[in-house]
């Protein structure tokens, strides 16, 4: 029971950590809170599901196409909304407020398409839900499917961010703006891509996600609150950080939904982040940065 | 290989530069001396497309213009700035600053060699390959800078105050370092308040003054320029009555 619990909350964490990344990459690159990115995840499950219902294509590849049509569709908000905020901007304050206000916007807009177009239930599918048998645990096997995905894409990330030089490109952009454009860094190019990754991440995860959990067209700022949890927890531009805080707080939801009552899940992840953010404001794995 | 031609820039209703025109010949190490506020980097931060020059000014490298192209291009074009504070990767090793400085796509054909001449010119450079540069001192994060420009391949080197807030030492470090960087065939604009120093090193040098070209001459001569001595080297009469 113990170990099955702990598995499951690693199999929910996994995807907690991925659609964090992609926050911390639009967040901490791009200078963009975008407060739709759940509205992104919940798209993309909604995708998933009438692909799957309506044509039986498979989750695994509505996943290769979500995660170039995030990315696509990224790069198209940001030129056309965030752009503008980015170029008016005197200082980094103002682009979070304009970002802020924006993005709220965007999330009413594209929460109002779903609820007009799914309405307001709950939605889940049954995909590869037979139990596999892991140390004499079962867990379903879409959860495990998801786990090992939403790991590989998060890990491949951090390696391609911490170990390339085009990484490197977007951790100058993140930690100092205004020296990039000296080695010949176009900052601007760079956010987009930042800021479409981002997207591309959040509806990877939507489609991950959507494999074992129910979902509805309101449920995106649940996810975008956990994410922004997530982030801050990890070290805001921390993406390891943000890996092991998604793992988490994902086994630490799956304990109280287990253990205590799952009505109080919600609660203890926000206990939690209030907790972090009076004890260590600069996450739990970040270094006090000026 | 650089010419420039009536540059002039303005902050508003502020001339920073007014109609300035130098040059500098293949390999030629140029000074550029002034004063406070003069407009010295102002100058170089329009070089490298930072700053917006006004209408009708001309920055000419092989005989291309500068003026009006964006940062990045004009680093490919081989124009690499170090400016004043340096600029360096605060919170990246020194690898990651130099692997960086390599990001130009110019700058991708012999990286390894050329990462193998910043070390040889700065050998402390490369017993500390993975220190924040943040935590180094500042004659070190000047190394990175400079190290790092290098590394882009550069056909036309930028300087804007390299000693500014060093040792006497270690700027004593610093030009014997630029002379042999100087000595391999690179060009050099320089910017400096160090002007002994600074001349000893240029072949030639400007004035500015409030925004204007107020002379010029080789460095000998401006050593011993009446002008250059009472503005800049105390004087020599200055000196002599002290
Ligand atoms: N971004 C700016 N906005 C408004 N005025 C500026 C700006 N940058 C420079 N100036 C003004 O332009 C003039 C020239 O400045 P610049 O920095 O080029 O001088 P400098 O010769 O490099 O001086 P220093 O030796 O102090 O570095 C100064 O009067 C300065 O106040
Ligand atoms: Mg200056």
């Amino acid at each position: 029971m113990l170990l099955t619990t702990l598995m499951i909350g690693l199999v929910l964490g996994g995807t907690y950590a991925l659609v964090a990344l992609g926050l911390s990459m639009q967040y901490g690159i791009a200078r963009i809170m975008n407060l739709a990115h759940g509205e992104f995840m919940i798209a993309a499950a909604f995708c998933a599901y009438v692909l799957f219902n309506g044509a039986g294509l498979p989750p695994l590849v509505t996943l290769l196409i979500a995660l170039p049509l995030g990315y696509g569709l990224s790069w198209l908000v940001y030129s056309v909304m965030m752009h503008p905020l980015v170029k008016r901007a005197p200082n980094r304050g103002q682009l979070e407020a304009d970002s802020i206000l924006a993005t709220f916007g965007l999330l009413f807009i594209l929460q109002g398409i779903m609820l007009l177009v799914f309405g307001s239930d709950f939605t889940s599918y049954s995909y590869l839900n037979h139990p596999i048998n892991l140390w004499g645990t079962n867990i379903a096997a879409n959860r495990l499917v998801a786990f090992i995905v939403s790991l590989t894409l998060g890990l491949g990330l951090y390696v391609l961010i911490t170990r390339t030089r085009w990484g490197a490109t977007l951790r100058a952009v993140a930690l100092s703006p205004a020296s990039a454009p000296l080695v010949g860094i176009q900052v601007d190019k760079v956010a987009r891509q930042a800021f479409a990754i981002g997207g591309s991440l959040a509806a990877g995860g939507g489609v991950l996600v959507s494999m074992f959990v129910t979902f509805s067209a309101a449920g995106g700022v649940v996810f975008t609150m956990k994410a922004l949890i997530v982030v801050i927890m990890g070290g805001t531009g921390n993406l390891m950080g943000a890996i092991i805080a998604g793992l988490a707080l994902g086994i630490i939801e799956t304990f109280v939904t287990s253990y205590i009552d799952p009505g109080l899940s919600l609660a203890s992840v926000y206990i939690l982040f209030i907790i972090v953010l009076l004890w260590r404001p600069q996450g739990l794995f970040g270094t006090a940065r000026s | 290989m650089l010419e420039i031609n009536n540059l002039s820039i303005s902050y508003g209703a502020h001339l920073a530069l007014d109609g300035a025109a130098l040059f500098a010949a293949q390999g030629e190490t140029v000074a550029i001396l002034g004063a406070n506020g003069a407009g010295k980097s102002s100058l170089l931060k329009s070089l490298t497309g930072m700053v917006a020059p006004q209408e009708g000014s001309s920055a000419k490298l092989f005989g291309e213009e500068l003026v009006g192209r964006p940062a990045h291009e004009i680093v490919e074009r081989g124009v690499i700035a170090v400016p004043e504070g340096r600029g360096v990767f605060g919170e990246m090793s020194v690898e990651e600053n130099l692997l960086l400085g390599a990001n130009p796509l110019r700058a991708r054909k012999g990286e390894q060699a050329r990462r193998d001449e910043v070390f040889d010119l700065f050998p402390r450079l490369a017993e500390r390959k993975s220190q924040l540069v943040r935590t180094m001192s500042g004659g070190e994060q000047q190394m990175v800078a400079i190290g790092r420009a290098l590394m882009s391949r550069p056909d036309l080197l930028l300087l804007d105050e390299p000693s500014l807030g060093l040792a006497p030492i270690v700027i004593g470090q610093l030009f014997d370092a630029l002379a042999q960087i100087k000595s391999q065939g690179l060009t050099i604009l320089i910017v400096e308040q160090n002007v002994r120093a600074s001349l000893q090193l240029a072949d030639r040098g400007y004035l500015i003054e409030a925004g204007r070209i107020t002379g010029s001459g080789t460095a000998e001569d401006l050593k011993s320029d009446d002008a250059v001595q009472h503005a800049f080297l105390g004087g020599a009469s200055a000196q002599g009555a002290s």
